[in-house]
């Protein structure tokens, strides 16, 4: 398995600031739970199906978010359409069934903002490098400790899959049978666990001795040694999103109160 | 002496951060449980999904800003492995077929043995870790793997990793309360199916005429506090798999006697003193053990 979903394309979406995407994406969830189920739809038709088939990977979002989302739909609306505790007006009944329209336009609202949520961060992920978009962030502000633990844990994950398996591998051939009932399987974790973790944590110590000796601990003002490129137009786009997310915060309040 | 004068100031400043999270995270579930129930069943335009996400969100954030600063290098090198723990054990869980998740074992192992503050960090970061690597969905479920850390932190500091039969008891109430913390975010943002399998036990307790509130909660106490009291137990075990001169080098670990009576505790001073001069003292007291031991 790669580290990351990253594709590495250069697209004009690629080569945009990562806090600018960022920003986009909170914007676009926020618009997404602040207004109605239209909104949501409204944003993944004209903004992130247009931003995806620029960043030339429509197909593999496509494909992500569809392994992603459609059991979490499909039980969304079978639940809600059957059992939403509000339903009052019925649809459709068969023996004992009956599939109500609040219930199903609860999972539509639901839904769609579940949809944009996951397809908004699935793009961001597909066109964002995380060490680019880490030291963007520390660059406004960010403490670089998180993006210490951030980056070496995406380095460590792999290694640590590797390590895992080989234990697996280790102990089956010694023996160790991975079938059985629940309980005989949940003991099973332990001569497991106990090595991977003995041996994940004896290099602890040396490296944070390395990290200290580096000054990894002073809480000085950092340069940045790759800048990431920033543009007058993006720092006002991102602005403009700011405030098209608290415009749709107040929308629905501002309509309320008329 | 300006140095001295800035990190007395980043520490109120880092414990402002930690109170208004924790006020954020409480506010918000209040909120949801007193103002919304029955609303979001009338009105799409309802803010209860908004206000969940954001305020989970931000009082995470807070809490983890807050947190981070008070880490020496040990811990913080400890961090990314404890990250790596929740994700691999996780996977490997759900490649064994269990009907648990076990996605916590660092969280619970960092907090146990460097503090609660350590537990927030691993916690919120491996939800974000999740988000970027396999599935964006445990993104709004990060303050549950925070209070989780606080939880296993402050049951380390009472002595409940003393003794094996404690630990699955501090499991269980912290599973009860991230069960009851996850239900808002698993009704009002995913209408109570974060997955197929939850999805049915949710549409169960609907149809017995539970609010949706009140059927996510029912859902997370069903499989919540089981999985942390299994998580709970596995650490203890580990624990004790591991050197006690490995663990005797966190100040933490020191100044609560996190593991009774194994655990010689060195001069308190020390652990009481700056953080920069403790840190000094930790080196110089790990080296102490060694000799001793040996």
């Amino acid at each position: 398995m790669s580290t990351t979903l990253y594709s590495g394309h250069s697209t004009p979406i690629h080569r945009l600031n990562p806090l600018t995407k960022l920003v986009a994406m909170l914007a676009i969830i926020v618009i997404a739970f602040a207004l109605p189920w239209w909104a949501s739809v409204l944003l993944i038709v004209v903004v992130i199906v247009p931003a995806a088939v620029i960043a030339k990977c429509g197909r593999r979002l496509l494909w992500i978010s569809l392994i992603m989302l459609l059991p979490i739909l499909l039980a969304l609306f079978a639940v809600q359409g059957l059992t939403f505790p509000g339903g009052a007006t019925v649809v459709w009944q068969w023996e004992f069934l009956t599939v109500t329209s609040e219930g199903l336009m609860f999972a539509l609202t639901v839904g769609s903002r579940i949809c944009a949520l996951v397809l908004a961060s699935i793009l961001l992920v597909l066109t964002t490098h995380p060490g680019t978009l880490m030291s963007s962030l520390t660059e406004h502000g960010m403490s670089p400790k998180f993006a210490y633990i951030i980056s070496s844990t995406l380095q460590l994950v792999p290694a640590f899959k590797d390590r895992a398996d080989s234990i697996l591998l280790a102990q089956q051939s010694r023996g160790l049978a991975i079938t059985g009932n629940p309980l005989r399987r949940v003991r099973l974790m332990m001569p497991l666990l106990t090595p991977l973790v003995l041996g994940m944590f004896t290099d602890v110590e040396e490296r944070s001795t390395a990290m200290e000796a580096r000054a990894f601990g002073s809480a000085a003002k950092r340069t940045t040694l790759v800048p990431v490129p920033d543009s007058t137009a993006q720092r006002i786009a991102r602005w403009l999103f700011v405030v098209l997310a608290a415009a749709a915060i107040a929308t629905p309040i501002v309509m309320g109160l008329l | 002496m300006s140095t001295s004068r800035t990190t007395e100031t980043n520490k109120v400043r880092n414990r402002i951060l930690i109170a208004l999270g924790a006020i954020i995270v409480i506010a918000t579930y209040v909120y949801i449980v007193v103002a919304q129930p029955a609303e979001i069943a009338e009105s799409a335009t309802s803010q209860a999904s908004l206000i969940a996400i954001a305020g989970y969100v931000v009082g995470a954030i807070l809490l983890a800003a807050g947190s981070i600063h008070r880490l020496p290098t040990v811990t913080l090198a400890m961090v990314p492995v404890a990250i790596a723990l929740n994700i691999v054990v996780g996977q490997l869980v759900s490649v064994l077929n269990l009907p648990i998740y076990l996605d916590s074992i660092g969280t619970v192992l960092v907090s146990a043995i460097a503090g609660p503050a350590a537990g927030v960090v691993t916690g919120i970061l491996t939800n974000v870790i999740w988000g970027l690597l396999l599935n964006p969905i445990s993104l709004p479920f990060a303050v549950v793997q925070v209070v989780i850390g606080v939880m296993a932190g402050y049951a380390a500091r009472w002595g409940f990793f003393r003794m094996w039969y404690l630990a699955p008891v501090a499991g269980l109430v912290t599973g009860v309360v991230a069960a009851v913390i996850s239900a808002p975010i698993a009704a009002y943002i995913f209408g109570g199916a974060t997955s197929a399998g939850t999805g049915a036990i949710v549409g169960a307790f609907q149809a017995m005429g539970q609010s949706l509130l009140g059927a996510t909660t029912l859902q997370g106490l069903i499989s919540d506090p089981l999985d942390k009291a299994i998580t709970f137990t596995v650490v203890v075990i580990i624990l004790a798999a591991l050197p006690a001169r490995f663990l005797q080098r966190f100040p933490f670990v020191r100044e609560y006697n996190v593991f009774g009576k194994k655990a010689p505790v060195l001069s308190p001073s020390s652990a009481a003193a700056a953080p920069a001069a403790a840190e000094a003292a930790v080196d110089a007291a790990a080296d102490a053990d060694g000799t001793t031991e040996r």
